[in-house]
């Protein structure tokens, strides 16, 4: 099956700076693919040599089956959606409702399909009541789920989105991942870049990591949390025995208090979190509640980037 | 969803509709802006009838063997230059204006022609400018006193049209280096004032010395403004304009084609260097 979207050893290089090297992804129809990495990663210039805005110094580009440089820069772009990082991508003096029309006619809609088409959107992402609004009266938030309706007017193959979620509430962060899930069921093929690591869990399908510019892991969220073991736990205590939690777990766990009944624990190399947590309840400890303190895939990102 | 059917000649006209709506729109939304361009319009003439008490009557050129005054040979003047500074500065800023406010990379993700991004950006400006030319016009006829030939209005809106597209050509130029360098505004400017001072637009050429009357009789704004003179204040009819028109239509070819073509290369460099967008 031809992929929605190959990247061959794709480099790019801003003079002595070499921003992607040998970059290979590969995004299938109605999957979403997260692409994540720290700050300076190569992620959004990636996104811009897929958008045909900057042109790659090496590598092929394939969008079903099409490379690019063999068709025109209107047939690619056909291709394709985008929601950019930047709030600001509309028109400030226009309305949402306007902004949407104008950009639907030039995705090729008739006016009448763009207008119908926007007012869906807008309802979409929850904008229909600030339809008639100025954009530059929107909140950032507000410009973002203007920029995700946008994206959706068509229905492209590859939907390239940019740290989404950057500046929504929980709520428009939500709505934004269910609305992109909602496209990769349609069929389209999601690549979305974010530093958001809470959110691929659950939404993302595979997950590629770049740091500097290099792919340093590629899988599904279960294979990234995979290759790391957690090991740092906020535990919830309600009685303690005798004995305090720091003699109950010595070998087997460091144990701070972190307050108000909370007590951070950090399991010793070799130790399980079922051992130290059945030394603390033998110990007249009552444990309450106990999670991870960094999530796993958190844990596994930072490892693989050398992020702190 | 997309009409895949239509002619892509038909979609990307239809695309330039959309850019007028939204230029329309933007211009509406600026109630202040529209009202001062027209005010400087009036200021200028009024300036210019107060400058022409001081001007020596016999100094100004016969027009078609009509002897007129310096408010009347200024007041086309007025009317042609803004025409062309409009013309020029709007190709200009359309680009700049577009990387300022952050929508350029997004306009540039969209399946649009270069060609049809081009006249998109300005398509408004290409109705609206020779419209407000011909409002100018009328007004400064009704309160000016200035004789203006009925039967000149067609030819000249012709020498208009026919000069258009060479101004826009310069334009393109102009924003393909505003594209490249960024800051072109400046130069453009500069390099206006040059052709407007040297083309008899405010001063008559015989009042200037022998060095810029020898650049004014070579510059076509020259052979626009005596054109628009001649049927306008002249009543010369449509004589004046196959010549114009002659002219006009070879230059306009090469500042075109050399407009397009410089702003596909400056497309093309900026994606090279991964500069596009920023500004």
């Amino acid at each position: 099956m031809t992929a929605a979207l190959e990247v061959r050893a794709l480099g790019r290089r801003f003079g002595e700076l070499e921003v992607l090297k040998q970059v290979d992804l590969t995004v299938q129809a109605g999957e979403i693919h997260a692409l994540l990495g720290p700050n300076g990663a190569g992620k959004t210039t990636l996104l811009r040599i897929l958008a045909g805005l900057c042109d790659a110094t090496q590598g092929e580009i394939f969008i079903q089956g099409a490379r690019s440089g063999t068709i025109g820069y209107r047939e690619w772009r056909k291709l394709f959606s985008m929601v950019p990082s930047g709030e600001r991508t509309s028109y400030q003096r226009l309305s949402g409702y306007e902004n949407l029309v104008f950009f639907g006619r030039l995705y090729g809609l008739s006016r009448v399909a763009a207008k119908r088409r926007s007012g869906e959107c807008l309802e979409m992402v929850g904008l229909a009541d600030a339809a008639s609004q100025r954009v530059g009266l929107y909140s950032q938030g507000m410009q973002k789920r203007l920029a995700i309706a946008r994206a959706l007017l068509v229905d492209p193959p590859l939907l390239l989105i940019d740290e989404a979620t950057q500046s929504l509430d929980p709520e428009g962060a939500r709505l934004t991942r269910v609305l992109a899930k909602e496209a990769a069921t349609r069929g389209a093929a999601v690549l979305w870049t974010t530093q958001r690591l809470d959110e691929i869990r659950g939404f993302a399908d595979v997950v590629t990591i770049l740091r500097r510019g290099e792919v340093r892991f590629r899988g599904t969220v279960a294979e990234l949390s995979g290759t790391v073991i957690t090991r740092t736990f906020l535990i919830q205590v309600g009685a303690v025995g005798e004995m305090a939690p720091g003699e109950l777990l010595e070998g087997v766990a460091d144990i701070t208090v972190a307050g108000d009944g909370h007590y951070r624990l950090s399991l010793k190399e070799g130790a399980s979190l079922g051992s130290a947590l059945a030394a603390l309840v033998e110990g007249g400890v009552e444990v309450v509640a106990c999670r991870e303190e960094i999530s796993d895939v958190e844990e596994a990102f930072v490892r693989i980037t050398g992020a702190s | 969803m997309i009409d895949a059917h239509r002619p892509a000649v038909v979609e990307e006209i239809a695309k330039l509709g959309a850019f007028f709506r939204r230029n329309l729109l933007i211009a509406v939304s600026y109630r202040m802006a529209f009202i001062a361009d027209w005010f400087n319009l009036v200021l200028q003439l009024v300036i210019f009838s107060l400058v022409g008490r001081l001007v020596d009557p016999t100094r100004i050129p016969e027009v078609g063997g009509r002897a007129i005054s310096y408010v009347e040979f200024v007041t086309v003047g007025i009317a042609l230059m803004s025409f062309v500074q409009i013309a020029l500065s709007r190709v200009l800023s359309a680009i700049r204006q577009e990387q300022l406010i952050g929508t350029l990379d997004f306009l540039l993700t969209t399946p649009i022609a270069p060609t049809t991004l081009q006249i998109g950006l300005v398509v408004y400006d290409l109705f609206y400018v020779p419209i407000r030319t011909g409002i100018f016009l009328a007004l400064a006829s009704l309160f000016f006193d200035i004789s203006l030939s009925p039967s000149g209005l067609l030819p000249a809106l012709v020498i208009m049209l026919a000069f258009i597209p060479f101004v826009w050509g310069l334009g393109m130029i102009s924003s393909a280096a505003t594209l490249t360098f960024r800051r072109g505004t400046g130069v453009v400017g500069l390099i206006t004032a040059a052709f407007t001072i040297l083309s008899a637009a405010y001063i008559p050429l015989e009042a200037l010395p022998g060095w810029a009357r020898a650049f004014a009789s070579v510059n076509p704004f020259t052979l626009a403004l005596t054109s628009a003179r001649e049927v306008l204040l002249g009543g010369a009819g449509w004589a004046p304009v196959g010549r114009a028109v002659s002219v006009f239509l070879p230059l306009a070819a090469v500042s075109v084609a050399i407009g397009v073509f410089s702003f596909r290369l400056a497309m093309r460099r900026e994606r090279r260097l991964g500069t596009l967008g920023g500004y």
